[in-house]
């Protein structure tokens, strides 16, 4: 009897604790947006015909359009499974962070950006670290040597505050390559990252970081990696070897806008390979020697999936 | 009708030492001429004026009225420099400008009604340029050289004599207003004659009679008539900046504080000019005699006083003067900035000028041979380069669509190769010359057995000279990862020079 005397005030109270908190929703009052239209130009189009008036576009308009389309764009590096997780290319604007180690593909990926921006007339710059760009295979690979600004500092903070200085002037790609494992010099502090994002942003420049582990943190829009690849050399038995190709699996990491955990891989031919190399290896022929294979994997580990590395 | 004006610094020596020296402004200070007893102030501030000191009084004099006085000798340097720097101000309102030296510049404004709106606002106008400079600018405009400076030379700035009333405007100023260094003004004075208009009221033959050439000429010009022509001068090649400093200095950094005043007042004239700076020289006079002598050279033609400074800084600890410097002088040879036109519809264009100046300030972060346009170089060695200056063409009209990568897979250089340990095996056993490479003993992920070894090529450049290089390459493939580009130099050497990826 005693039990279900005391029960009965528990349950009471119970439900007292968990009986909902009446929320009182903010009011939201509604300010006009000032209109970015000038007055005489508003009177204009009220004069006109419907038809006509919406045809017309002010100066004005139509510069934040173009701007707003410049941001809104990408830059494909080419790489058609690189440009896939990215949906589309290298986002403008923001900084993307591709890691790996060891023969990843990396600077190969660096150069195809680099080759892919100066063919469309845009000015690009490389941010060199560790010294390592060949200008003789930069231009095999396409790349237009006279809109590369080719930059080494000799430290990271060095190089992250070159890379601020190139992103504040304008360039619509800038490429921070921070070398081998173990970068020169030690880290810089994360806030640097994320300035460095800022500036893109404010600048509208595509930033790709190209690094041996990661380095960004919470700044960058993306995080690539290209960890496993393959090396396939031609020749078998006691015929000498030729080195044909290295094939590289991409994933994507984290991504502010798109879903994590897509794959896809791209294949580099060698310079002196063959061009029967790449038809051998995967399919296709030597002017289109990437491959795309992107899929989602069925369960991505919660920490993967958010990009935590 | 000729229109001129005449822009006049007060006190020139004393507004010139104060342009270089602004933390000065507030303080009783005075400008003298001489050297020890001798020495005799020229121009006070009006802080010292105020305490009783005056024009010719010998500094001890000065220094009794006011113990703190703060004293400074001429400095022709600073004097010269302010009088082009008002020359260039004056050259911003009209091209036709006429030096008339110690702060004194005649500028023909005829046609300039259509830029402004009046001459008392041109006046204006021409008084806030010269505040941006540094320097207190008093404006009269007239028909006549005379008249103008007259006006000039009255308080309440700008004066404007209306076309045909110079008589009118100079009768009733003193007869000192007409020439302060009249040698007839006592003479005149002594006929009972003390303003311009009475002398203009006597006949010129009488005045020509008694006075000669000299009193004609005195008539002429109080009645308002000035026949000298305006003379105009020729654009300066150079902008020069300097300072006769107080003591000598021996330390880096407070000569760099004086000296980026300097490039500060450099780059503001260079600015009115609508130049940039494409090289940078510096004259330095050191105890107890000689001069110290540089040319800087920048990468691009530059208005940043920062970068200039740097490369400055750079330049002076690499080779310092070696003894202490007395007086400087900054010459800039000025440049056009880079212009473009920029495209509503083609990729976005760089701005010349921001790229000019990141530029310059890249070279003097990182050095000269580290930031530039990558170049190809005719050989056979794979990690031949040359750097040459930033210069991309304009970008396309339209947008262009990328071009399609090759896909090659690119080599990371290693600059400068690594050494390492090679343990070789036999290519094949009826072979025996021929070998490939077993292991790799090398630092970090340089080392390890080798899965595929692959070669050699040899590589040979400048066989006709004694010191040809040739190489021996070979690519590999270690156990643990990775593909590298090993190669064997003349004294049987082993380096890793690129990895593949």
């Amino acid at each position: 009897m005693s039990v279900t005397a005391t029960a009965r005030p528990l349950e009471q109270l119970q439900f007292r604790l968990f009986r909902p908190v009446p929320v009182v929703a903010p009011q939201i009052v509604e300010t006009p947006e000032p209109s970015p239209l000038r007055d005489d130009v508003r009177q204009l189009r009220e004069t006109l015909q419907a038809t006509v008036a919406a045809k017309v576009t002010s100066a004005t308009e139509l510069l934040r359009a173009l701007d707003r389309t410049r941001r809104e764009e990408t830059i494909p590096t080419t790489l058609d499974a690189f440009d896939a997780l990215l949906g589309g290319g290298l986002p403008r604007g923001k900084m993307v962070e591709l890691t790996g180690r060891r023969a990843a593909g990396r600077f190969s990926t660096v150069l195809a950006a680099l080759a892919a921006a100066t063919s469309m007339g845009e000015a690009a710059v490389l941010v060199d670290l560790g010294d390592h760009l060949d200008p003789q295979l930069a231009e095999e690979n396409g790349v237009d040597l006279r809109r590369l600004l080719w930059i080494r500092p000799k430290t990271l903070k060095q190089a992250v505050m070159s890379t601020e200085m190139i992103a504040a002037t304008g360039f619509q790609l800038v490429v921070l390559d921070v070398g081998l494992h173990p970068i020169r010099s030690r880290r810089v502090p994360d806030a640097s990252w994320v300035r460095l994002a800022r500036t893109a942003e404010a600048n509208g420049t595509a930033l790709l970081v190209s690094t041996p582990y990661p380095l960004t943190g919470t700044a960058s829009e993306a995080v690539v990696t290209a960890e496993r690849s393959r090396t396939q050399w031609l020749g078998r038995g006691k015929a000498p070897r030729l080195l044909a190709s290295i094939t590289t699996d991409l994933m994507l990491m984290k991504h502010r806008h798109r879903k994590p955990g897509a794959q896809g891989s791209v294949t580099f031919a060698a310079q002196d390979a063959p061009a029967s190399v790449a038809t051998k290896n995967d399919g296709t022929n030597r002017t289109d020697r990437t491959e795309t294979r992107v899929a989602y994997l069925p369960a991505l580990p919660a920490a993967a999936a958010g990009g935590a590395r | 009708m000729t229109r001129l004006a005449c822009f006049l610094v007060p006190l020139f020596p004393l507004a010139a030492r104060l342009r270089s020296e602004p933390e000065l402004l507030q303080e009783a200070v005075v400008i003298v001429e001489g050297n020890g007893p001798a020495a005799h102030v020229v121009a006070a501030t009006r802080r010292a004026r105020t305490k009783g000191i005056q024009t010719g009084h010998s500094l001890a004099q000065a220094r009794s009225i006011l113990p703190k006085l703060i004293a400074r000798g001429r400095d022709s340097e600073c004097e010269r420099t302010a009088q082009e720097a008002l020359l260039e101000v004056a050259e911003t309102f009209s091209p036709r400008v006429e030096d008339a030296g110690e702060g004194i510049i005649f500028v023909d404004i005829s046609g300039m009604e259509r830029h402004f709106a009046s001459e008392e606002e041109l006046g204006k106008a021409a008084m806030r340029a010269g505040d941006d400079i540094g320097l207190p600018v008093r404006v009269g405009i007239a028909a006549s050289k005379l008249a103008a400076r007259v006006a000039a030379e009255l308080p309440k700035s700008p004066v404007i004599v209306a076309p045909g009333k110079e008589a009118e405007f100079l009768a009733p100023l003193p007869l000192g207003r007409l020439t302060p260094e009249l040698d007839a003004a006592t003479t005149l004075q002594r006929w009972g004659i003390n303003s311009i208009g009475e002398l203009a009221r006597l006949p010129e033959s009488e005045i020509a009679s008694r006075l000669g050439e000299v009193g004609r000429d005195i008539h002429s010009a109080a009645r308002g008539v000035d026949p000298r022509p305006l003379i105009p001068r020729a654009l300066p090649p150079e902008f020069r900046e300097g300072m006769e400093l107080e003591w000598p200095l021996v330390a880096l950094e407070p000569f760099l504080f004086i000296a980026s005043a300097a490039l500060d007042r450099l780059a503001k004239r260079l600015e009115i000019q609508g130049f940039a700076c494409k090289r940078l020289e510096m004259t330095m006079n050191l105890e107890p005699d000689g001069f110290h002598s540089r040319a800087i050279d920048l990468p691009a033609p530059t208005r940043d006083v920062k970068t200039m400074l740097t490369l400055l800084r750079l330049d002076l600890e690499k080779t310092p003067p070696g003894a202490p410097v007395t007086a400087f002088s900054l010459v800039a040879h000025p440049d056009r900035p880079r212009r473009a036109q920029l495209s509503l519809f083609g990729p976005a264009a760089l701005s010349p000028e921001k790229l000019a100046t990141t530029i310059a300030r890249l070279v003097s972060m990182l050095g000269e041979d580290r930031v530039g346009m990558a170049m190809t170089v005719d050989g056979h060695m794979p990690d031949r380069y040359a750097l040459a200056d930033f210069a991309p063409p304009p970008p396309p009209d339209l947008k262009r669509k990328p071009r399609k990568s090759r896909g090659l897979l690119a080599a990371r250089i290693f600059r400068p190769p690594v050494k390492v340990d090679v343990i070789t095996r036999p290519s094949r056993s009826d072979e025996p010359g021929d070998i490939q490479i077993q292991a790799i003993e090398g630092e970090g992920d340089l080392s390890g057995p080798v899965r595929v070894s692959s070669g050699p090529w040899q590589v040979e450049e400048g066989w006709w000279k004694e010191g040809r290089d040739q190489r021996d390459y070979w690519d590999v493939e270690l156990m643990r990862g990775g593909s590298y580009r090993v190669y064997r130099g003349e004294e049987r050497a082993w380096f890793i020079d690129a990895r593949y990826e």
